[in-house]
């Protein structure tokens, strides 16, 4: 499947858009990503609840599959990376980890991320404190509501708009949300679901397709 | 004691209370006390509980001849009953009839709204007599020792069978006489029945492998009651609109048959229409407030016991209400009933006219209140439907996994199961007697792994195996989720209302709740209310001045016109077309009729008419089978699909029971199509298949079917915050289902439940042959007829596309914030 992405420039910053629900930004040669919610399949089948094991090597397979594609200097997760308390899943995470050494993998902590201090000492994630700031950008789990930098970039959300076409045509669609000092990432994770929210004519939208970003108007 | 004097002392009971036993009731007694299974076949209002309660005393009389007065006798008997509402009054005429004959039993019930003291004192001490719905069965059977409790048990009946039948609760049913049948060998089994049209499978389906002819009687009361139909006419057609379902602009002509009678029910077809006729009568006849209350299922139980009392005494002038007040006891008050809108199928709209407290013999009037110009039709349709007596079947539904993995979590909570055992009994039903050893084993499988693909680290937990190899729940958490879930066979994901203060007014639909900010106003059990704000699964709510507000709808609300209504549609536009126009409905019709002739054409029973035009809105290709609106969807999405085949398209679909619409942003190439057999019944469940999931409609039958089986947990007051960490839609399990586990059963039960109930394929399949024998007339209409319009304004719309999403989005606008 061809994959066709977006540039964005923005607040001095050069943005790619990928359609797996990642941005990759050029000066800093980061990786985005927001909301993987890595270990909720166990989380849910340690509670009875039977999902297929094999929906988290999706999540692999598009987390690897953009390493491999950027090979990026630092990847930033802006929370919610982990569903759960330990579960397996995060050592098959830190196997992972550890497979692309030259990376520096950095989280800020979301609602859901409560694994102890421990775990993430012993594995090679960096912790840092919501917001973190680089350059001119603020990075956060949470969207920002005052900041005084230039740009906030955050998750939580997991934004969808609607579209609507002639014959009463309709869609609702995950996105990448940007308004005016805020923008927020869609979910990465499978198995996550998404909120609709209504933009202004003045935000920026780039709806997601399997194999697409398109920007929307 | 001899069975002749046995039976002698019941009709003497019934000679003491004014009453001669009919002769189906002491039919039934006889086959009872000789130890048969069988079936009542009567109508509510008939004498009918006695039918069987009365056998049920006498029994004990025989074989307790020597001391029949003494306490503490065991669980003898269950009745079962769909509904809540019937309880009391079943309770009340059983514990009459035993005290009178010196008999010391308890008759109790135990439903929903028990108290759990109350459960518990059931649980020390059986009463004689419980009785209860299919979900508080079920729950006896997740309680531990369960085999002690039931050890009593000479009698089951099952009241209303011919409601239970057509829904997943029959299955219940099913499955709980299974297994007490498997450890109670005497056990006697009874259903109680109104007349429907397979009543003959209704039988098989009760009695599963004991339906062998000399183990059960069917017992006919063959009591008829004569229905008299009048439709309320506008006065002139020309006004009355052309698409509606509220039926608001004849509410006038209603208010003097409301003031005339003594009291009246007026039956709604949703709780929406329920709230809306209730204001509008108080807007229209203000003297009638006070004495006018409304009746439907989202309302407090204690609302509507309030309702229902006041109906008896004769205290209320009219009730508003939907099938809440379908059925139950007659309310003897009640002289006239009123129809808003179409019933949708005979057997309901006789059943709705028999409320009426007339005698067996009388006549009872119903009058029929259309709500759009072509629902006319339906009022000449429905007329002679009676009196051909086309009442319609109860489809029962089989192999239904989700019912099946509930049930056995619920015998592994309790305690615990053998599997060998079980499977016999299982596949001793109606329901799952084609499941084969495989698909036990499957079921089997994923209450214990959760799935197929077992990792090293899976911590999978639910039914664990026993070393004696019995299947069982250890956890408690899983078993306390598990009991909380029985319920969700009959209940959606509904919202507690209460106001600020505590008290409580009923429940709505959480997506109903989710449109609503706090202190938006609306309108709720025929009050005004300001949303205050939204707590554990709680809508709190104050009393608002506001005489503006949202109305809740309810998803459920639209039923398909059934096969035996429409098929005298179609003969209603025959003798249109004929001339024939003896029915006073198509005489008022005649002008609507003129300008569908005028500006299209109106079928005989040769042909088949299709409209193609084109308005602001795109290009519209709308047809018209009068099939119902189940049919309509199927063919709808087949037709959408088999067009989008020829080109790339979009298309929304919108149907109602009379036909259905496709609309496109581009024209729609229907020549092509039809040149190329685009009725055609080759290939066609593929098709189907292809187009249900083109459509996505199985995506909306999987959340019944996961939240029975206990993939969707709701939460439920109080304790939401603790478990929100597994709580997933159904839609997302289905994706997952559908992209890495596609032969999971219940993933494939909901195409099997789309094709079956909701497409109602053999139908649609019927309706094609008969399409392909038809001529087919393409009409080109300058503007929208008669015919379409209330299809075309229809909002709830299905989709189907064949065009690439990444070029759909390329045409497509943004919704934007509304300035």
């Amino acid at each position: 499947m061809r994959l066709t992405t977006q540039h964005l420039h923005l607040a001095g910053a050069d943005l790619e858009l990928h359609p797996y629900r990642a941005i990759y930004w050029q000066q800093e040669e980061a990786l985005l990503l927001a909301d993987l919610h890595l270990g909720k399949v166990q989380h849910f089948r340690r509670e009875g609840f039977p999902l297929p094991q094999d929906v988290t090597n999706t999540n692999w397979d598009k987390l690897i599959a953009l390493l491999l594609d950027y090979r990026p200097e630092r990847v930033y997760f802006l929370g919610d990376l982990f569903h759960s308390d330990w579960n397996a899943e995060w050592e098959e995470f830190c196997d992972l980890m550890d497979r692309f050494p030259r990376v520096t993998f950095s989280l800020v902590l979301g609602n859901h991320d409560r694994l102890s201090d421990k775990a993430y000492s012993r594995s090679r994630m960096d912790i840092l404190e919501e917001p973190h700031r680089v350059g001119d950008f603020l990075l956060s789990h949470h969207p920002q509501e005052e900041h005084d930098a230039a740009y906030n970039l955050a998750g939580h959300i997991h934004p969808a708009v609607r579209l609507s076409g002639g014959g009463r045509q309709r869609l609702k669609l995950p996105c990448f949300y940007f308004g005016g000092k805020t923008g927020i990432l869609p979910a990465f994770g499978v198995f996550t679901g998404s909120k609709v929210l209504t933009p202004t004519a003045d935000d920026q939208i780039f709806v997601i397709t399997d194999s697409s970003v398109i920007r929307a108007t | 004691m001899q069975q002749q004097a046995l039976i002698q002392r019941g009709t003497d009971w019934f000679k003491q209370q004014g009453w001669t036993p009919f002769p189906f009731q002491m039919e039934a007694w006889q086959a009872h006390l000789d130890g048969y299974h069988g079936l009542v076949n009567a109508p509510t209002g008939s004498g009918k509980t006695y039918s069987l309660g009365m056998p049920i005393l006498l029994e004990f009389l025989r074989d307790h001849a020597d001391d029949p007065g003494r306490a503490d006798n065991g669980l003898r008997a269950i009745w079962i009953t769909p509904i809540r509402a019937l309880t009391r009054e079943i309770q009340g005429a059983l514990q009459r009839a035993a005290d009178d004959m010196g008999l010391n039993w308890r008759v109790a019930i135990r439903s929903g709204d028990t108290s759990s003291s109350e459960r518990q004192k059931l649980k020390r001490k059986p009463p004689e007599v419980l009785i209860t719905t299919p979900e508080s069965l079920h729950l006896l059977l997740a309680s531990k020792q369960y085999e002690k409790y039931f050890k009593d048990l000479s009698t089951i009946v099952i009241d209303e069978w011919h409601e239970l039948i057509g829904s997943k609760r029959g299955v219940q049913i099913e499955l709980a006489l299974s297994r007490l049948k498997g450890f109670l060998p005497k056990l006697k089994v009874w259903g109680i029945s109104a007349t429907i049209g397979n009543i003959e499978e209704a039988i098989s389906v009760l009695m599963g492998n004991a339906g062998q002819p000399d183990q059960y009687k069917v017992i006919r009361a063959n009591i008829d009651k004569r229905i008299e139909l009048e439709t309320i006419l506008p006065d002139t057609i020309e006004t009355f609109p052309w698409a509606g379902h509220l039926g608001i602009t004849l509410i006038e002509k209603i208010v003097p048959i409301i003031k005339a009678g003594q009291s009246t029910l007026i039956f709604t077809n949703t709780r929406a229409q329920c709230e809306i006729w209730y204001q509008k009568l108080l807007d229209v006849a203000p003297d009638l407030a006070g004495i006018i209350a409304m009746h439907h299922g989202s309302i407090d139980r204690k609302l509507r016991d309030w309702v229902e009392n006041a109906l008896h005494e004769g205290t209320l002038k009219a009730v508003v209400c939907t099938s809440s007040l379908d059925l139950g006891v007659d309310f003897r008050p009640v002289e006239n009933i009123i129809q808003i809108g179409s019933p949708k199928g005979v057997a309901r709209f006789i059943q709705r006219a028999g409320r009426s407290g007339h005698q067996p013999g009388a006549t009872s009037q119903i009058f029929f209140v259309p709500t759009h110009s072509l629902e006319l039709l339906e009022g000449a349709a429905l007329r002679q439907a009676i009196e051909e007596k086309a009442l319609e079947s109860r489809m029962p539904y089989i192999r239904s996994f989700d019912v099946l993995i509930q049930y056995l979590i619920t015998l592994a909570v309790s305690d615990g199961f053998f599997p060998g055992q079980i499977y016999e009994e299982v596949v001793g039903t109606y329901a799952y007697r084609s499941v084969t050893p495989e698909e036990w084993k499957w079921t089997l499988h994923f209450i214990t792994t959760g799935g197929e693909s077992l990792y090293a680290y899976d911590e999978y937990r639910k039914v664990e195996i026993e070393e004696d190899g019995r299947y069982k729940v250890n956890s408690r958490r899983v078993a306390m989720r598990h009991r909380l879930q029985i319920g969700t066979i009959v209940g959606d994901a509904d919202m507690q209302v209460k106001y600020v203060k505590g008290s409580r007014l009923g429940s709505i639909e959480e997506w109903f709740v989710g449109q609503l900010k706090p202190g938006d106003t609306f309108w709720f059990a025929g009050r005004s209310l300001e949303m205050v704000r939204i707590k554990d699964m709680t809508v709190q709510v104050k009393r608002s001045k506001k005489k503006k507000g949202k109305i809740p709808s309810y998803q459920g609300g639209r039923m398909p016109l059934s096969s035996q209504l429409s098929a005298f549609l179609l003969t209603k536009m025959d003798q249109i077309r004929a001339g024939q126009l003896n029915d006073i409905e198509l005489q008022t019709l005649q002008p609507l009729l003129d300008v569908q002739t005028e500006r299209s054409h109106i079928p005989d029973r040769s042909e088949f008419l299709i409209e193609y035009f084109t308005s602001r809105e795109g290009h519209h290709l709308v047809f018209y089978p009068f099939d119902g609106r189940n049919v309509h969807e199927g063919m709808g999405s087949l037709l959408a699909y088999r067009l989008s085949r020829i080109q790339p398209i979009s298309f929304s679909i919108a149907m109602n029971d009379y036909g259905f619409e496709l609309l496109s942003d581009i024209p729609i190439p229907i020549d092509e199509g039809l040149a190329n057999e685009l009725f055609s019944t080759r290939n066609l469940g593929q098709d189907i298949m292809d187009s249900i999931n083109s459509a996505e409609l199985a995506k909306r039958t999987f959340r019944r079917i996961a939240s029975i089986a206990g993939l969707i947990f709701m939460g439920y007051p109080g304790k939401q915050k603790k478990d929100r960490h597994v709580q997933a839609s159904s839609q997302l399990f289905f994706d997952v289902f559908r992209d890495y586990e596609p032969h999971n059963l219940l993933y494939r039960q909901a195409y099997d439940e789309v094709m079956t109930f909701q497409l109602e394929e053999a139908r649609m399949r019927q309706a094609l042959e008969r399409i392909n024998q038809q001529k087919i007339i393409l009409s080109k209409p300058i503007k929208a007829t008669p015919f379409a319009f209330p299809i075309m304004v229809d909002r709830l719309r299905g989709r189907l596309t064949s065009e690439r999403l990444e070029d759909r989005v390329q045409r497509m606008k943004l919704q934007l914030v509304k300035d």
